[in-house]
């Protein structure tokens, strides 16, 4: 079955991912394969739609838990910030800013990126969380289990 | 701790504290109470800001009111300290009369390796905020400028090291804990969904940076100041408070990270970093 707030937040997670994919259509000034020739950061960020439709399957059947959404959410904040507002970003904020006519929809569109990337960090600080206390409940049931045998 | 209010471990009736429940000792008491917090923080940034500019005038230090405020500016990251102590003493008060007790609003327990990775976690969600921030001082002020807040800050050494050993200590005590650990469960108790009290929290908490500090631009009040302040902190807010909600409503991972981030703040300016 697995957690309502974690289906939400993935859910959550994906429509703002597919909002900033289209900012990037919009624009036209970074994208790649399939849209153009060039395989690039762009074209490698969508391999995130098929991870997460595979890891909601998975976890519908119990298959993955927090610990793999985790590691996506928080894989997904870093190459998203990597790309965006690291040092070395192959795609600043100018790029969003300075591209928009009129100038306000180049700063919603930047700040969808920001509030996507904040989803994404919290969605996986939550999902730690979330990973911490199953690994320490299935510990307790294991040492309950235990202490049953010696008895 | 008095006899009516339970440990925080016993909110939401025995079971497991999933995070999605407010402390029991804090939602005890109505939506008055985060009246009174929020209209107190206001009353005390205008209102020291304020005695500061009569006690400037009086004392000749400044020839006029704007004069004065701007002077007074100078000194926020200092006298930000009184707002804090003023929130704590209307803290202490409430708990007095609703019951309850201070670490109950800090959340369910919370052991140090919790905390310190929480407060990474929520430093690392802070990232965006941060970017934001920039870029927006950079469409403002211009790129490279100094977010005027900064920049207006001028202090001798004696406050410098108040303004970083003390205010942000104390700012965590009061600043989350009010906003999160009592305002927002009292809404959530009025308003039913915590979407909408962790909204209107987040645009109250924001608002309330709109007040300090005060600055003055062409005889009267900055306003493109005001609106930059709440707009620039916005984010910031939005993400603590989620956080807050990520971390099953723990409150210490976050004033942990706050306090990095403040605190940090505050050493840049006293050691010059920030200009």
């Amino acid at each position: 079955m697995g957690d309502k707030t974690l289906y939400r937040l993935t859910w959550l997670a994906l429509v703002m991912s597919l909002g900033h994919h289209l900012d990037h259509l919009l624009r036209g000034n970074a994208v790649g394969w399939p849209v153009t020739e060039e395989v690039n950061a762009f074209t490698a960020s969508l391999v995130v739609y098929p991870i997460i439709i595979t890891g909601l399957l998975l976890y519908r059947a119990g298959r993955v838990g927090p610990g793999f959404w985790a590691l996506v959410s928080g894989g997904g904040a870093v190459f998203v910030s990597a790309v965006h507002f690291g040092p070395g970003a192959v795609e600043p904020a100018e790029l969003i800013l300075d591209h928009y006519q009129p100038p306000v929809l180049g700063w919603l569109a930047f700040a969808w990126l920001v509030t996507f990337v904040t989803v994404l960090a919290i969605t996986c600080v939550y999902e730690t969380r979330l990973w911490a206390r199953q690994r320490q409940v299935r510990r307790a049931a294991r040492s309950a289990a235990g202490a049953g045998s010696i008895r | 701790m008095t006899a009516t209010t339970p440990p925080p471990s016993a909110a939401g009736g025995g079971q497991p504290v999933v995070g999605l429940q407010p402390s029991s000792a804090a939602t005890t008491g109505g939506v008055g109470g985060a009246v009174l917090v929020v209209g107190t923080r206001a009353g005390l940034w205008l209102g020291v800001q304020l005695g500061l500019v009569g006690l400037l005038l009086l004392a000749r230090q400044a020839a006029t009111g704007g004069q004065a405020l701007d002077e007074a500016a100078g000194w926020w990251m200092v006298y930000g300290a009184l707002v804090d102590l003023g929130t704590l003493g209307v803290i202490f008060w409430l708990l007095r009369r609703d019951g309850g007790s201070y670490r109950g609003l800090l959340g369910p327990p919370t052991t140090a390796w919790q905390v310190a990775l929480g407060a990474a976690g929520v430093l690392a969600a802070s990232v965006p905020a941060v970017v934001f921030s920039a870029e927006l001082t950079a469409a403002v002020y211009g790129q490279d400028a100094t977010a005027p807040m900064f920049a207006v800050v001028d202090l001798p050494g004696w406050a410098s090291v108040a303004s970083v050993l003390v205010v942000p200590l104390l700012a965590e005590l009061a600043e989350p804990v009010a906003f999160l650990g009592v305002v927002l469960p009292r809404l959530e108790r009025r308003l039913g969904p915590s979407w909408l009290a962790a909204t209107i929290v987040v645009a109250i908490w924001a608002a309330e940076h709109a007040l300090y500090p005060l600055l003055v631009s062409g005889g009267g009040l900055d306003w493109g100041f005001a609106a930059y302040r709440v707009a620039s902190v916005l984010p910031f807010l939005a993400a603590w408070t989620a956080a807050y909600y990520a971390l099953g409503r723990r409150l210490l991972p976050i004033m942990a990270a706050r306090w990095v981030f403040n605190g940090g703040s505050a050493l840049a300016l006293a050691l010059g970093q920030v200009t």
